[in-house]
């Protein structure tokens, strides 16, 4: 019996996937030996993440890690991925919204449709802003041009911003040559770890979004062909992987904004940052009316968020 | 089959096919894609090749190499050096070999305005070399000098093999560059240093310019070809300024040198329709042996990454074989002016870059620096037989009583002089890195 | 060698020497589109579509171009041991290792028509605010493939001919 051998292409580059990928993967090698080896690359590696997703509906890729904003797929559900503006404010709405208020559901019957396998969402780190220039008020957007999401780009670019699109990997570089002034991409922890923090100095504390939606996907066709005892262990592994980011952005966001000394952290008015939270409200209708699925999906966010209004402290504190 | 073995196999098939003497990069696309189906044929492989364009696409930098390459077209067409070439005779003609000497100030000047090594051949094959051998310099000393010389064309910025590299190695290409201007001058100032020490030891090599040929040129013309130095600094610094300064990106400002140089020829009334034409033909010819290249090449790398080749060069040097960082650094420093006798800077760029810098990421060295050392070791292979581009175009350009062996002979005292200046890069870095340190505030 | 044959390389070589010399131009577009870019952010609003735009058209230029490119024997090659041979004799190996180049690309246009199709399916747009469609440049490079492919067949007729003895002349430009 040969080693069954997949190779799993994840959206983010080495550092970072060092830290959100790998060790999920060597522990699914671990434990799974001689039956099965997955082999890790990273962004861009065997094919651009614009290409993510037909390589692996094809089966060039059999597993991805990534949003479904970046790696373009051609669901209702893309523009849900990565950074929906205001959809959470916690890393734990996430899972909770995943997994107890039915978007779970949702992901397997968009994915299912075009052969490709969800096998879970997790939740990774807020999305601020990290630039080389101070952002103090809404008019400090106009104008910057920012490597971000394609539904972040989409939703800030009301504001004056400029959204860049480069490959993950030649983002530093595209500061340095300043192609872009910055990111609205990822916490603190990622600035830190991928060294963006080295060339910007600046951190707006204000956040478009509390948490990251990412996720697993397998090549239906691949996923099928697995004994049932891995495809549960794989699932594992990647539960194991959700669960290491939950504290490992959680603690980092907070100890690298009260000990890290790269980055000056600033911040908009909280009566002028009320205008992009009232601004996104009006996004998500605009998003809703776009198809039923859309609509579901929205009601979903803001029936949740009701609820946690509703429920105070400590969900919501104001 | 295990993964070495298969990467091996590539790796030798690629090297014999190349020997046949077909297009590199359908050599090098063929290897890729015939692998890629071997091994992974059932699911699909055979999209890797066309996945890679997009990648191509992607690489934003990429857009300045037809611009860098026109840019030394429209140089060597419209004879924009004539001038320079003249200056550089009358202010130095007097020195022991100072015409030699002149010529690479000449080819420092030209590698500032364009990206390759063409464009200094091209006019030091010329200008310079009917010059020289006129003047009774010695054919086994000039030809090397205009080598040489024009080598530094990808050293000095802006520079398209830089551009490549640093898309490999995810370095930014602006800091690469100032890292070249350094060493750049260094190696200029080491060859004119050997040409004056062989010169004043034995005149007969690089007789002066008598003082009849010099009283012809009045002091008003002396100092009004002075000017002629002002425009490949001009032509640098409206390229240069903008971008250092932050108000351009880089594409952008190798659009401004290339307008920059098509301004200058125009307003010098040396840009005719016929030479336009030229221009942008060849532009468009070298772009595309470049970019399909590249093209091809990434679907090896793509493959190779597939199969964790550099895994398995990493534990080969390290765990196998034992060495430390710096004997690891030599020894493929080594392996690289070797492979660059036969492989020219493309093939070295593209098949073996890619398997070296990460190992190079790994050992922590700095890939900036590493870029300067790459580069410089890409214009020794310029010059090495039995395959370089300088080598060829000499060749291809120099007159009848200029042998072979006298072309071959005559790089020799340079290709020493190079290696020199490698080990000096190597033993400090500094005279890469003090430049993008102080600029970038790394 | 047919007649055929003969009409078949002039028409391929005509016709990618005439695409060549239409699209070596374009190189002064892509100036053009970079340095509004530049103007505009300068002096008026950032532009979205320049960057992308730009993208596009050196896509275009080198896959459109490329066949013209390789008639000007602009490809490198390793001349180690093929300047040293006879014209006969590289004709003969040019004739099989062209395979390489045939079977590279067409996996390449393999790949690209797959691409092209899940392009226009889904319609697919690139990623940014612009969102242009893919396919559009998609096709043109397939196009692009194409064009080369063409122009190494007739590369291998005009070697098998040179086999034989016979030189299928330059048609005139
Ligand atoms: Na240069
Ligand atoms: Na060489």
């Amino acid at each position: 019996q040969s080693t069954i051998r997949w190779r799993l292409q994840t959206y983010a580059g080495a550092s970072l996937g060092a830290q959100v990928a790998k060790p999920a993967i060597d522990m699914f090698n671990a434990i799974a030996g001689d039956e099965m080896q997955i082999d890790l690359f990273y962004a861009d590696q065997l094919v651009p993440t614009e290409e993510l997703f037909q390589a692996m509906q094809r089966g060039t890729i059999d597993a991805v890690q990534s949003d479904d904003d970046s790696m373009m797929s051609p669901t209702e559900v893309t523009v849900f991925g990565g950074y929906f503006p205001f959809a959470s404010r916690y890393s734990l709405d996430v899972p909770a919204l995943f997994n107890d208020w039915g978007l779970n559901e949702i992901w397997d019957e968009e994915y299912s449709r075009v052969g490709v396998k969800h096998i879970s969402a997790g939740a990774w780190d807020p999305c601020h802003f990290i630039t080389t220039s101070e952002i103090r008020s809404l008019d400090d957007l106009q104008g910057k041009r920012v490597f971000t999401f394609p539904t972040a780009g989409r939703f800030l670019s009301q504001f004056g911003v400029v959204p860049v699109t480069v490959p993950w990997e030649d983002v530093e570089i595209a500061m340095q040559t300043r192609e872009i002034d910055g990111v609205a991409w990822c916490g603190i922890t990622e600035a830190y770890e991928v060294g963006w923090a080295d060339i910007c100095d600046y951190f707006l504390t204000n956040n478009i979004s509390g948490a990251w939606i990412g996720h697993f996907f397998a090549n239906m066709d691949r996923w099928n062909e697995l004994p049932e005892h891995l495809q549960k262990l794989m699932a594992t592994c990647f539960e194991q992987s959700h669960y290491y980011r939950q504290h490992w952005y959680w603690a980092g966001e907070a100890r690298l904004r009260t000990e890290g000394d790269k980055l000056e952290l600033t911040s908009i008015p909280d009566e002028e940052w009320a205008r992009v939270e009232a601004a996104a409200r009006e996004f998500w209708q605009e998003v809703a009316d776009e198809s039923e699925t859309k609509a579901k999906v929205v009601q979903i966010f803001r029936d949740y968020n009701a609820a946690m209004d509703k429920a105070g402290r400590p969900y919501r504190y104001s | 089959m295990p993964y070495e073995m298969i990467a091996a196999l590539m790796f030798g098939s690629m090297l014999m096919m190349m020997l046949t003497g077909q297009r590199m990069f359908g050599v090098i696309g063929f290897v890729a894609v015939v692998s890629a189906i071997f091994l992974w044929g059932d699911r699909g492989g055979h999209d890797l090749a066309f996945a890679q364009t997009i990648k191509l696409m992607n690489w934003f930098p990429l857009l300045t190499l037809p611009m860098f390459i026109f840019m030394g077209y429209v140089l060597s067409e419209s004879r924009l050096a004539d001038d320079l070439y003249r200056m550089f005779h009358v202010w130095f003609g007097r020195v022991p070999g100072g015409l030699a000497i002149g010529t690479i100030m000449l080819m420092v000047l030209i590698s500032a305005m364009n990206g390759l090594s063409v464009a200094g051949m091209a006019i030091g094959a010329t200008i310079a070399l009917p010059e020289l051998l006129k003047r009774a310099y010695d054919k086994r000393m000039v030809t090397g000098v205009i080598q040489a010389g024009a080598s530094l064309g990808i050293l000095v910025p802006p520079s398209v093999v830089m551009v490549l590299y640093a898309m490999i190695a995810r370095q930014p290409v602006g800091q690469l560059w100032l890292a070249g201007i350094l060493p750049g001058l260094m190696l200029a100032s080491l060859f004119m240093t050997y040409i004056w020490l062989r010169c004043r030891f034995n005149p007969a090599l690089g007789p002066a310019i008598s003082e009849d040929d010099l009283a012809q040129v009045s002091r008003g013309e002396k100092y009004r070809l002075l000017l002629a130095g002002l425009l490949p600094l001009g032509i640098f610094a409206v390229m240069m300024v903008p971008f250092v300064m932050g108000y351009t990106r880089l594409v952008e400002s190798s659009v401004i040198g290339a307008l920059a140089a098509l301004a200058a020829s125009i307003a010098k009334g040396r840009m005719t329709w016929a030479v336009l034409e030229v221009c942008t033909k060849r532009t468009l010819a070298i772009s595309c042996m470049f970019l399909w290249i590249i093209l091809a090449a990434l679907a090896f790398g793509a493959v190779f990454d597939g199969l964790r080749a550099v895994d398995f060069v990493r534990a080969l040097f390290m765990e196998n074989l034992g060495l430390g960082r710096w004997e690891i650094l030599i020894l493929m420093q080594l392996s690289f002016i070797i492979m660059g006798t036969f492989l020219d800077d493309t093939a070295m760029l593209v098949i073996v870059a890619p398997l070296y810098v990460p190992i190079v990421r790994m050992l922590e060295f700095d890939l900036i620096w590493y870029g300067v050392l790459y580069t410089i070791t890409c214009q020794i292979a310029y010059m090495t037989p039995p395959f370089g581009y300088n080598l060829f175009l000499m060749r291809a350009m120099a007159p009848k009583d200029v042998t072979l062996m006298d072309i071959y002979r005559s790089i020799i005292p340079f290709v020493g002089v190079m290696i020199l200046g490698l080990a000096l890069v190597m033993i400090f870095p500094q005279i890469a890195l003090w430049l993008p340190d102080l600029v970038f505030n790394r | 060698m047919p007649g055929v044959l003969i009409t078949y390389v002039h028409w391929v070589e005509a016709l990618n020497h005439r695409v060549g010399r239409i699209i070596m131009w374009t190189l002064f577009a892509l100036m053009g589109v970079l340095l509004w870019g530049a103007i505009a952010r300068g002096f008026f609003h950032p532009q979205i579509w320049t960057d992308e735009m730009a993208q596009f058209i050196l896509m275009g230029y080198f896959m459109l171009g490329g066949a013209y490119a390789l008639q000007m024997g602009s490809a490198v090659r390793m001349d180690l041991l093929y300047t040293r041979w006879s014209d006969r004799t590289r004709a003969a190996v040019d004739a099989v290792t062209i395979f390489t180049l045939l079977i590279y690309l067409g996996v390449l246009l393999w790949g690209g028509i797959e691409s092209t199709q899940f392009a226009l399916e889904y319609n697919e747009r690139r990623r940014g605010l612009w969102r242009p469609y893919m396919a559009p440049i998609k096709i043109i490079m397939c196009i692009g493939i194409v064009l080369m492919l063409l122009q190494c067949t007739a590369f291998l007729i005009r070697d098998v001919a040179r086999l034989r003895g016979i030189e299928i002349k330059e048609r005139a430009t």
